[in-house]
């Protein structure tokens, strides 16, 4: 399959997305450098690119974050050839330092930063308007409203950043960059430029005296875009002599013309939106009694309107907020409410589950999450659902002394008031007081799983224990007089198994420890039933995180998981600040060799460069080593027991550490052997409720492994207390 | 002539990939043609659909509720949340699979089964072809080929404006060469299921 990118066909038209269309504008106009680091849904840009750079002598990388490819990209146009970057709206952020002092260098070879917004964060953590980063740092901007026109535009962007020499940012959002459409393209360009830095130019060292003066020939620089954004083909206007106009910018105002009688009203579809072209809107509006804009996001144009002598129906008068992206039905609604519209059909609403996104069958990040909330393991109950039975009570007596007597029980099932009932059993405490208070030594705790070991040749029955244990887990044998606690049944525990409230799970300790989370697909360990990470905030964040509340006095053990790329990317600089500073966090590289959520591009990790290059392979531990954490683990994460282990010592481990959880994602690898559920499997419900893998579903008597989405990992043959759970050759 | 479609389903299960061809056999036969679709989170197992619009201009890839043509849908509790989208004298094609979502599993949300998704979706639609993926797919010797099957159905629709030949030769430009026969011959198992009807 040739790439449709590379079609040498002018005026023929093509399915592009948004993303290729910018690719291809960028391929048309002659590009040589591009460097972008993934991010929904900028990325298939540089895919798009990288997958036929060597056929167009076009240098493309992965960077490893969003700063390092658009300095990339400013050193290629210094040297005089054209240079794209391209990221996600969070991802100009990243870059920002480097944009805004761009905007005072300018450029040589045309600069286009392609950024792609996301209007109702369909895979984001904020919806910005990058239209105000353009106002902020003085950088043009052009916004399209279609694959047409992020085409068109990146193809001319390329010749005004070269007319003003300044960078041009084209403006995406995810239902233009992630929408296709038929695309007309042209012929490509053949600039023939050799690469060359002209050293003798002040203007790319920033001290002041250059900056200031820089800032001002800047500002020359956007009076000459001001005027050229008057005259600019990417701000259509169509005028039908009416009374009403519509201006607007990006895909809101195509949903807009597409609902509305275009006969009915004039229109002034704004492209190259900053400089704003004043001239031109002015002239639009002179004509019209009322002009309603249609924008997503912020009210940009909206306030750049301000002073024209034309009743203006912006968000307010519309009903239109600031927050998500438009429906056709939603602006519907808000035109019926001028009188313009019919309102929207209001269709009957199912009552349907909803099906949020979740980690794959097979996620080696599940498995992680499951030994880091079992490191701990005891029997949790849910108050909301005990009724106080105390069958619990006979069950563990029946299971441990082999009678029905509530008194020889390890689990007590409390009435705390007449509403709130509750079974408790050991918490396994970390550090656990009873063992602590212990004057005998009798008893000692489980590296492997946190659970009390009595010795009853040494307990004398003084009792100290009962006294430290905060939940009253701990009792006396009536008859031995020793000390009882419970010991989880190795695992399988019959009080489980037997509430019939189902009001006892088996669990591990959320509430001694605080998971800061990072951005990447294990974002989604958030999700129950594993619940593990409790932040997102952006990228690398979660390091840094963790350690200022250790700083501020959070007594839970601190563990920060991020993902191999987010630690290449922003991860690395906290982790060295942690080793310097010296915070009890302990962070969690999960290494699924690949940046698995934007699609699987390569990592500094994999030994492959965008361009499909062999390249260094550079390990997480080594940089882990030399950023001076002594502390460096590795552990595969299907190996639950293993993986515990290792997380019990970093519980007791003051200072900071790394654990790298290796596994690659099930995505890019060979399924293994599909597991089955065996006749033993009594439904306790284990594998679905603590675990959740999507593959495994759960009738009343059994659980049942769905072949076509299994994976293979096996992990849940692990995970289930009773062995019911077989590789489909081992049966 | 206009022409709204949803493609519904679950990452993964080639709502994009389908679509695609379908946006592809609009663009042989001179039609414009629009799609919104989502990537990224979507991927991981959650809810997925694309709107494709066929016109002689479309200006917006989206679809209003209440005004597609056609679903297509890959699953039932999807086809079934897509309903709303559904004009209504729409048609509907849907795979007969029902994967439960996760939060069924954990017992948050009330249980359902394949045949009464199925009565809503039957209720909810004036022409519903049910198409048995999975079995059709099955005598071909590959469950991969399930969608392919349903774009059979889909160019099989009275008053489809697209040729025949046109998506069998997007189907031959998307894929993999030794792919090829395979997914022409699902594509005819699909039609047949929908004409023979």
């Amino acid at each position: 399959m040739v790439s449709k990118i590379a079609a040498n066909k002018p005026n023929s038209y093509l399915l592009f997305n948004g993303d290729e269309a910018v690719a291809r504008g960028a391929l048309e106009a002659n590009v040589k450098v591009a460097a972008a680091y993934p991010g929904t849904p900028s990325t298939e840009i540089l895919e798009a690119i990288a997958g036929v750079a060597k056929q167009f002598g076009i240098y493309a990388e992965w960077s490893i974050n969003e700063i390092v490819s658009m300095e990339v990209a400013v050193g290629a146009s210094m040297a005089g050839v054209r240079s794209i970057v391209s990221m996600k709206h969070v991802g100009l952020n990243v870059a920002s330092d480097a944009a805004m002092t761009l905007a005072y260098t300018g450029v040589v070879g045309g600069l286009v930063i392609a950024v792609c917004d996301d209007p109702a964060m369909h895979s984001s953590q904020n919806e910005q308007d990058t239209r105000y980063f353009a106002v902020h740092s003085n950088i043009p901007l052009l916004d399209a409203g279609s694959p047409q026109e992020a085409y068109e535009m990146t193809r001319d962007a390329f010749e005004l950043s070269e007319k003003l020499q300044l960078p041009v940012i084209v403006r995406l959002t995810t239902r233009v960059a992630h929408g296709k459409a038929r695309v007309q393209i042209r012929e490509f360009q053949d600039l023939r430029r050799d690469a060359k830095f002209d050293k003798d130019g002040p203007k790319w060292v920033m001290v002041p005296q250059n900056a200031l003066r820089q800032h001002r020939v800047l500002k020359g620089r956007l009076a000459e875009a001001a005027r050229l954004v008057n005259a600019s083909k990417f701000n259509v206007l169509e005028d039908n002599g009416k009374d009403v106009g519509i201006i607007g910018s990006g895909i809101g105002f195509y949903h807009a013309k597409s609902l509305l009688n275009p006969q009915q009203f004039s229109w002034l579809k704004l492209g190259f939106v900053y400089p704003f072209p004043r001239e031109l809107v002015r002239k639009f509006a002179s004509n019209l009694k009322k002009l309603i804009v249609v924008e997503e996001l912020r009210p940009y144009v909206e306030d750049n309107l301000r002073g024209l002598d034309v009743e203006i129906l912006g968000k307010n008068q519309l009903g239109l907020d600031e927050i998500g992206e438009f429906s056709p039905d939603g602006l519907r609604d808000a035109f019926a409410k001028l009188g313009f519209a019919d309102p929207a059909q209001k269709p009957v609403c199912l009552d349907l589950p909803q099906r949020p996104p979740g980690l794959c069958p097979g996620c080696p990040h599940r498995a992680f999450y499951y030994a880091l909330d079992t490191v701990n393991q005891f029997i949790k109950c849910d108050a909301d659902k005990c009724s106080g039975c105390e069958i619990c009570e006979y069950v563990c007596s029946a299971e441990k002394e082999h009678v029905f007597n509530p008194s020889k029980s390890r689990i007590r099932a409390l009435r705390l008031n007449v509403l709130f009932n509750m079974a408790v059993t050991c918490r396994a405490c970390i550090d656990a007081p009873c063992v602590k208070v212990c004057a005998r030594d009798a008893l000692s705790q489980s590296k492997e799983n946190g659970v009390i070991i009595v010795d009853e040749s040494k307990c004398d029955g003084c009792g100290w224990c009962i006294e430290a244990c905060e939940y009253g887990a701990m009792t006396l044998h009536p008859v031995t007089r020793k000390v009882m606690v419970c010991d989880i049944c190795g695992g399988e525990p019959a009080c489980i198994t037997e509430c019939p409230e189902s009001a006892l799970t088996f669990a591990g300790r959320s509430d001694d420890k605080v998971v800061a989370g990072d951005i990447g697909c294990y974002t989604l360990g958030c999700l129950p039933p594993v619940s593990a990470v409790q932040t997102c905030l952006c990228m690398g964040a979660g390091i840094s995180q963790a350690a200022g509340m250790v700083h501020a006095g959070v007594k839970d053990k601190a563990f920060a998981v991020i993902g191999d790329s987010t630690f290449f990317h922003g991860g690395m600089p906290g982790l060295l600040n942690i080793a310097y500073n010296k915070a009890n966090v302990c962070v969690v590289v999960l290494d699924n060799r690949t940046v698995a959520m934007t699609g699987h591009q390569p990592t500094p990790e994999s030994g492959k460069t965008a361009m499909g290059d062999d390249a260094k392979t550079v390990k997480i531990a080594a940089i882990a080593k030399s950023l001076g954490i002594d502390k460096v683990n590795v552990v595969d994460p299907y190996d639950i027991e293993q993986t515990r282990q290792l997380l019990r010592a970093t519980m007791d481990f003051k200072g900071p550490s790394v654990i790298v959880v290796e596994r690659p994602c099930p995505l890019k690898i060979e399924k293994g052997a599909v597991r089955q559920v065996q006749d033993s499997c009594n439904g306790c419900g284990v594998c679905v409720k603590a675990f959740g893998c999507p593959a495994i579903s759960l009738t009343v008597e059994r659980a049942e492994i769905d072949p076509t989405l299994c994976a293979g990992c096996g992990v849940c043959e692990q995970v289930c207390p009773f062995d019911a759970i077989r590789s489909i050759e081992q049966k | 002539m206009t022409l709204d479609l949803i493609f519904t389903g679950i990452g993964g299960q080639g709502v994009v990939v389908l679509s695609d061809i379908f946006c592809e056999a609009a663009l042989l036969d001179g039609f414009d043609v629009a799609k919104a679709e989502i990537h990224g989170m979507a991927q991981r197992g959650g809810s997925i659909s694309a709107h494709v619009r066929v016109g002689e201009k479309v200006l917006s890839p989206l679809i209003e509720q209440g005004k597609a043509d056609v679903i297509v849908g890959f699953e039932v509790l999807e086809t079934a949340r897509a309903l709303t989208m559904l004009k209504p004298q729409g048609t509907v094609i849907v795979n007969t699979k029902y994967i439960p979502p996760s939060g069924q599993l954990v017992g948050s949300t009330k249980p359902l089964t394949t045949e009464a998704l199925l009565a809503i979706i039957q209720e909810g639609a004036l022409k519903v072809h049910q198409v048995d993926g999975l079995a059709l797919a099955g005598k071909l010797g590959n469950f991969m080929v399930v969608n392919t099957i349903l774009l059979g159905a889909v160019s099989a629709l009275p008053n489809m404006p697209l040729k025949e030949a046109s998506f069998q030769e997007a189907i031959a430009s998307r894929l993999k060469e030794k792919y090829i026969k395979l997914n022409l011959k699902a594509f005819q198992l699909g039609r047949e299921n929908v004409l023979l009807v």
